[in-house]
């Protein structure tokens, strides 16, 4: 179906625009999002006022402008109210799949996971899975038991351990 | 998986909706890029285009001799979601047929997951028809289910995927 057949996730052959993108774990679209939902309950009258060149909060995601909404202005000339959906079912979506909510628990995360020579790709998919063992952690991410690579179990085993403790004392 | 992108965009500006008031121009400029966005929805490369997030930098203007607009180019982030082969996802099933179900995972609903995919479940005939499988495992409506895609297929003229997933691997099925 692919048009690209090279195209394999699993053993991390994703394409060309992974070179100019960073992914993001689903805990971290829903504190965006949500911000981006709040803000736009706020302020409704000025969508300008949504429009803040000051740092949202967010410049640990490298995201430091969170400026504005596009979906639901009441402007006349604008008033395509969220022609596609896709922002509400993507807020719906990342809320429910999210396994960490508050943010400092978001960020130990990334953290955690940057330690351990991951691809961006390797490491939101364990963000977002969350394995409880080595072998379910391989089976999610076949990618990280390649060859030439410096995981073994012991070092697998660590980082779920440290992930595991950041949902403890989340 | 969810992308953070940086994307050039030309934003055109009609003569009316100039003005020689700088914020309003600035203004005028955030609004259209935000109308042309929420409008795209998604594209092949990148996938459904989500929120922008952070305007990077707005050129310097030129202007189009046959109509008067002016166009700028601009430099923005934003946040989109794209669907890869092989790549392991949970999702929530919306719909249960006979023949298997269809689940939603982020913006795309259409993704198919056959029962000739899921071999150790049987379909259950009733009210609420679900699948079934030994080890009482169920799918039905509502349930989040984790899958490997197999397929993508990028739909042009609606602007959208769809996918074909697979429950054949470990650590695959419904999610509490």
């Amino acid at each position: 179906m692919s048009g690209e057949e090279e195209e394999n996730a699993a053993e991390l052959k994703i394409g060309e625009e992974f070179l100019k993108a960073k992914c993001l774990m689903n805990c971290e679209v829903s504190l965006i999002l949500e911000h981006k939902f709040e803000q736009l309950q706020q302020t409704s009258d000025d969508p300008m006022n949504q429009v803040s060149q000051e740092d949202g909060g967010w410049g640990w995601l490298g995201l430091p402008l969170v400026l504005f909404e596009f979906h639901t202005w009441p402007i006349p000339w604008f008033s395509v109210d969220n022609p596609t959906g896709v922002f509400e079912k993507s807020l719906q979506y990342v809320k429910r799949f999210s396994r960490y909510k508050n943010p400092d628990a978001v960020r130990q995360v990334r953290e955690i996971l940057s330690r351990y020579q991951l691809a961006e790709f390797e490491l939101c998919v364990l963000g977002n899975l969350c394995p409880e063992t080595v072998e379910e952690a391989i089976a999610m991410v076949p990618s990280i038991k390649t060859k030439g690579r410096a995981h073994d179990d012991e070092a697998i085993e660590k980082m779920l351990n440290d992930l595991s403790l950041i949902k403890k004392f989340e | 998986m969810f992308l953070k992108v940086k994307l050039p965009w030309n934003v055109v500006i009609p003569a009316e909706k100039l003005d020689a008031n700088g914020l309003m121009l600035h203004k005028s400029i955030v609004l259209r890029l935000l109308d042309d966005f929420a409008c795209k929805k998604a594209t092949k490369d990148l996938g459904y285009y989500l929120a922008v997030t952070t305007l990077v930098s707005i050129g310097e203007g030129k202007i189009r001799s046959n109509t008067g607009e002016v166009l700028f180019p601009v430099v923005f982030s934003g946040i989109t979601f794209k669907i890869y082969r092989g790549e392991i996802l949970e999702g929530i099933v919306h719909k249960v047929l006979k023949h298997g179900v269809f689940l939603k995972c982020g913006p795309i609903e259409s993704i198919y997951l056959s029962s000739a995919k899921m071999p150790d479940y049987k379909y259950v005939q009733g009210e609420n028809p679900v699948f079934l499988n030994d080890k009482h495992s169920k799918i039905e409506k509502n349930v989040s289910v984790r899958f490997i895609v197999i397929g993508t297929k990028w739909l042009e003229a609606e602007r959208e995927f769809q996918a074909l997933v697979s429950l054949e691997g470990d650590y695959l099925g419904p999610v509490s």
